[in-house]
């Protein structure tokens, strides 16, 4: 707003600089033209104020610099009056558009947020729908089966239903607990514990909590001894690093080799998902990291398509940075990056 | 008989347990209010409690606090995901283990049955067995492969505060203050990378350590077996 005031003077002031270098090698004519200008730009940058006060100073600039007699507003030759009317004619006009346009932008904004609104809450809906409907059903029949017909199954059956029942449970509450999570992290009401942590250590615990899922690949890990640490909150990179080797291991054939990296890049700490999957489509790298979204060589593998966008939530508040890469070998990289500190000092012990 | 007493304010899941656990043998107590869990841990005298933390009337904290003041039963918490703090705070309020929800039955009956045992040994010298590598704490030995390791003195005491709560839970305050003192309860890193020497000697895989387990940002667990 104010920005907008200081350029209404400046632009005049610029002008009658301008207009001082060109008189009277140009006609005054001309030298009205620049004046026009800056009113037309100043409209259609800052809006109808600043623009009024640029026509004002423009036209009391060129009256009392440049039209005769110099240096008094009075004018001898009456057709400069008519110029002064055209000037602020036209600066008014252009005001009143450039008014128009910016009324106009502004409300195809509101309206583009509001349909991107509306197009995540129907995706999370239908999202919710299916992915929390599915396994609801899932348990719902199950269970039925187990208490109004229990008797009559063979203890097999009985096993096989309260088993997926319990596996369905289980996903279920993955998957809620993802909608939350995210949900959390988007409304800001998520405080970061901080304390120093060994990005190994935290990879141990997620592999560990994976092992089934990660069963039939091979994790081939390379976190070299002399890493430095990181002060994080663990238990939130612990899901980020998580999230990754899920979808990794979601997204890639059994038997293939899932490579978990970590290296020193700068003051960065870069921790590497790398897999020899079928590999991300051109143009995917960034979207996979939206809400809600799959890669476009995919169905619905499972998941809420929440974990990605996650990862980098987490990410951000810690000051790094989460992307996708395509690896030039086929397969994609999933990465992250974290600040890395001033590292603590640890007093050495006497090794008896 | 074996009786727990179970502090939960949601029927479903004080239906669960006392099935699942009475099924293994152990009597069953249950209390909907911290409060009512006060006064049946003092009028029953369980041998162990399960705390839910989230009770209607006050914090599961509190109970743990209240129980502490009288007796060391056992008492394993039961908490949501994503509440780090609130574990440790019960942690370090005198719980001795928790599990978060939601969890299966296996789980629950592992960590009831190591805190049962925990409270019934006194701990002596004690062999610690990690897959090849085996260490005596009371002749301060440790063997990997049939060779001698050598642990610094303060690779000794972090073993030895985790092998005094073997199965369980540690957290990070708990350990530094018992290895490093009181006075050292913040540095954290202290523990990343004396963790890291240890499971460096004992451990097969140090990065997949299959004893010396960490519980992300709350502290660490020692799975060993005694012989």
């Amino acid at each position: 707003m104010i920005a907008g005031y200081v350029w209404a003077v400046g632009a005049p002031l610029a002008c009658t600089l301008v207009g001082l270098a060109l008189h009277p090698r140009f006609d005054l004519v001309n030298i009205a033209m620049v004046y026009l200008l800056a009113v037309v730009l100043v409209a259609q940058r800052f809006g109808r104020g600043p623009a009024i006060l640029t026509t004002v100073l423009s036209v009391a600039a060129f009256d009392l610099l440049f039209v005769p007699p110099q240096g008094t507003f009075s004018v001898d030759d009456l057709q400069y009056l008519l110029t002064f009317a055209i000037m602020l004619t036209v600066g008014f006009v252009i005001s009143r558009l450039a008014e128009n346009v910016r009324v106009q932008a502004e409300a195809q904004a509101k309206l583009e947020a509001a349909a991107e609104t509306e197009r995540l809450r129907s995706t999370l809906l239908a999202s919710i729908s299916h992915d929390l409907r599915t396994p609801l059903a899932v348990m719902s029949g199950a269970s039925s089966s187990l208490a109004e017909r229990g008797e009559r199954l063979s203890p097999e059956e009985r096993q096989a239903l309260a088993r997926s029942l319990y596996e369905q449970a289980r996903e279920m509450s993955e998957r809620v607990a993802k909608l939350l999570q995210m949900t959390r992290l988007e409304t800001g009401g998520l405080k970061l514990e901080r304390d120093w942590d060994s990005i190994a250590e935290i990879a141990g615990a997620s592999l560990a909590r994976l092992r089934e899922r990660l069963a039939r690949h091979r994790v081939v890990l390379e976190l070299p001894d002399d890493l430095p640490l990181v002060r994080v909150d663990a238990a939130l990179i612990d899901q980020a690093l998580t999230n990754l080797l899920e979808n990794a291991a979601i997204h890639t054939p059994p038997d293939t080799v899932i490579r978990l990296r970590a290296w020193r890049a700068g003051e960065e700490l870069v921790v590497s998902v790398e897999d020899y999957g079928p590999g991300l489509a051109k143009g995917d790298e960034e979207r996979i990291f939206a809400k809600f979204e799959h890669g476009a060589a995919e169905g619905r593998p499972g998941g809420v398509g929440l974990g990605l966008a996650i990862a980098r939530a987490i990410v951000v508040l810690h000051g790094g940075r989460a992307w996708a890469e395509r690896l030039p070998m086929g397969g994609s990289a999933f990465r992250f990056s974290l600040p890395i500190e001033a590292q603590p000092t640890v007093p050495a012990e006497a090794t008896a | 008989m074996t009786t727990i007493l179970v502090v939960e304010d949601e029927p479903e899941i004080r239906r669960f347990l006392r099935s699942s656990l009475g099924a293994e043998g152990f009597r069953v107590i249950e209390s909907p209010t911290a409060e009512r869990g006060a006064i049946d841990a003092g009028t029953h005298r369980p041998d162990l409690a399960i705390v839910d933390l989230a009770l209607p009337d006050y914090d599961g904290r509190e109970l743990i606090l209240r129980i502490r003041e009288w007796s060391p039963m056992p008492i394993v918490v039961l908490s949501a995901r994503h509440q780090e703090q609130t574990k440790i705070a019960a942690l370090d309020a005198g719980a001795d283990d928790y599990i978060t929800k939601p969890f299966g039955v296996g789980e629950l009956l592992a960590r009831v049955r190591v805190a049962l045992r925990h409270a019934a040994r006194t701990p002596v010298g004690q062999i610690l067995r990690m897959g090849k590598a085996s260490v005596d704490m009371e002749k301060r030995r440790a063997v990997r492969d049939g060779t001698d390791v050598h642990l610094t003195p303060i690779e000794f005491r972090l073993l030895g505060a985790l092998a005094k709560h073997l199965g369980m839970v540690v957290t990070h305050r708990q350990l530094l203050s018992e290895v490093w003192g009181p006075s050292h309860v913040g540095e954290t890193h202290y523990l990343r990378i004396y963790m890291k020497q240890l499971r460096d000697k004992l451990e097969e895989d140090p990065v997949r350590p299959r004893y010396l387990v960490t519980e992300t940002g709350v502290g660490y667990r020692l799975l060993a077996h005694e012989p």
